[in-house]
């Protein structure tokens, strides 16, 4: 991990690998759409954002994570998974290219192609922020307020805009610099 | 005055309550701030572009494969004997229905029902087979536009008055099960597959070719809405379940069920035995195939009054239920019980 964030302590993980908590499938329901949407801003898929998901909520019901904490800790273990499978270049085996596009408001190939090079853009563009950086931006447009994200990074209230507004200026710069010529 | 800082900015732009009077009050008579507030506004619209990404999810199918794949097998037997005694056959039909063809909304007006479950039948299928099966949308569009939403509900008369089926009375709890249920009712999924030839072309390139009329051809699957009587025990678990709802029903715009169920199974990379076991069920379009993984269950056909029954076992011994199918309803009765209990509560229900 590049930074050591809440979600990654090591005392966070309490149980044995048979061991699975009791209130699991009720935060799963109740956090299960806020994870898949972290991944997918990440991701840029809806498929594998729900790939991420299955494995952060795999960690979380070995963990000891209070249920009361659950939603901070997932959001951001949900965003440095996604970011460290772009890093490692994992992806769902099979399926990836299939599912693309999955939205069907892309009505032919020429579109598709374009919107899957985007994506791929963006994918990389977020990969060569700093690690801080990225998660506070993909959680903040994933809809955590000012203190759910400073929460969840462990950083004080004040310095979350700060953090997301940097990490937008930087995002913009890496995809103006990486532009592809007309 | 000093200027607040590029934080405070970006704050403005979509949290402006966490901002100071003072703050706000500076911003809007400086001219360099009201810049730089313009930037921040311009860059976060930017990232909110560029990081936009559909993820409507089913938290409830989600659940389903969760339960079923990821948690280790130890204590697979308790999660799952969770999920299976509150989902009602409304969704574990749904499973198989899935299988076979998928779901969602249904605005046109042409449709032809082709499937209206009348008795289910149980197809194993080993875990290994289902999960290398790839979902429904590496070959069409999925659109699910109306979800279960179990909920729980004040009580019976309120759970009959919301999903307008009326719940049976158990005559003799088996023993162990005690005090008095509580009740949950569940909305009708609606969900609608389109074939998409370039879809399956792009996923398979040595895909059979597509029978004619099947590319664009859309086909609707409902199922419920549902009620159940749920008993819980100490265990926090449900002891007893008892649960009715609406039986799945799969309508056309016109290609026949069978044409599209077949071409899927040709492309599913299903064991041919399991394939032509599918077919044969639902031959007749009334045979609902209920999925069942024999590494974790073992079925076996009965009898309730009179009507087909499926009992249903957990290999661990742990969970047990009976479903059966009359006059369009799909009944269930389930719980932390032995084959024989549930079948007793199931031939006493009135």
């Amino acid at each position: 991990m590049d930074v050591a964030l809440s979600w990654d302590r090591k005392d966070s993980v309490a149980r044995s690998a048979d061991e699975v908590r009791p209130d699991l499938e009720q935060v799963f329901r109740d956090s299960y759409r806020r994870v898949v949407a972290v991944a997918a801003r990440v991701l840029g898929s809806r498929d594998e954002a729900e790939d991420v998901a299955q494995e952060v909520f795999l960690t979380f019901g070995r963990s000891g994570v209070p249920a009361g904490e659950a939603l901070p800790w997932l959001s951001v273990a949900a965003a440095h998974t996604a970011l460290n499978h772009i890093r490692t270049g994992k992806r769902r085996a099979g399926r990836e290219e299939a599912a693309h596009p999955r939205d069907a408001t892309v009505p032919d190939v020429a579109e598709a192609v374009v919107a899957r090079e985007e994506r791929r853009r963006v994918r990389a563009a977020l990969s060569r922020l700093p690690r801080k950086q990225a998660v506070a931006l993909v959680l903040r447009h994933s809809g955590l307020s000012y203190t759910e994200v400073a929460a969840a990074l462990d950083v004080s209230p004040g310095s979350v805009g700060t953090i997301v507004r940097r990490a937008e200026s930087a995002l913009r710069k890496e995809l103006n610099r990486h532009a592809p010529s007309e | 005055m000093r200027h607040p800082s590029e934080g405070v900015l970006r704050r403005l732009v979509d949290e402006p309550a966490g901002v100071t009077d003072t703050d706000r009050e500076h911003v809007a008579d400086c001219p360099a701030c009201r810049d730089g507030l313009a930037d921040a506004r311009r860059d976060a619209e930017f990232a909110a572009n560029a990081l936009y990404a559909e993820a409507d999810v089913n938290p409830d199918v989600a659940w389903l494969t969760f339960a079923d794949k990821s948690v280790h097998s130890a204590a697979r037997a308790r999660t799952y004997r969770r999920w299976a005694t509150k989902r009602t056959p409304l969704v574990a039909g749904l499973a198989a229905l899935v299988l076979l063809a998928g779901a969602g909304t249904a605005a046109a007006t042409d449709w032809l029902q082709i499937f209206r479950t009348e008795k289910i039948a149980p197809v194993p299928v080993r875990q290994a087979d289902l999960m290398a099966i790839p979902d429904l949308s590496s070959w069409g569009d999925v659109e699910i536009t109306e979800r279960p939403k179990i909920h729980p509900v004040a009580g019976r008369a309120a759970a009959e008055k919301e999903t307008g089926l009326a719940l049976p009375d158990v005559t003799e709890l088996p023993r162990g099960v005690t005090g008095d249920p509580q009740y949950q009712a569940g909305q009708r999924i609606t969900a609608t597959f389109t074939f998409r030839a370039g879809k399956v072309r792009a996923f398979a390139a040595d895909a059979p070719p597509m029978p004619a009329g099947l590319d664009g051809s859309k086909f609707r699957l409902t199922a419920g809405p549902g009620a159940a009587a749920v008993w819980s025990s100490n265990q926090g678990v449900p002891s007893l379940i008892v649960a009715r709802a609406v039986a799945p029903t799969a309508y056309s715009t016109g290609v026949p069920f069978a044409t599209a169920r077949d071409y899927l199974l040709s492309l599913s990379g299903l064991p041919a035995e399991v394939a032509n076991q599918l077919r044969s069920f639902s031959a007749d379009g009334r045979t609902l195939p209920l999925h069942v993984m024999p590494e974790k269950l073992t079925s076996k056909p009965a009898d309730v009054n009179g009507r087909p029954a499926t009992v249903l076992s957990s290999t661990d011994q742990v969970l047990a239920a009976v479903v059966w199918v009359d006059d369009g309803r799909v009944t269930l009765v389930a719980g932390s019980l032995s084959p024989g209990e549930v079948l007793t509560v199931a031939r006493g229900l009135k």
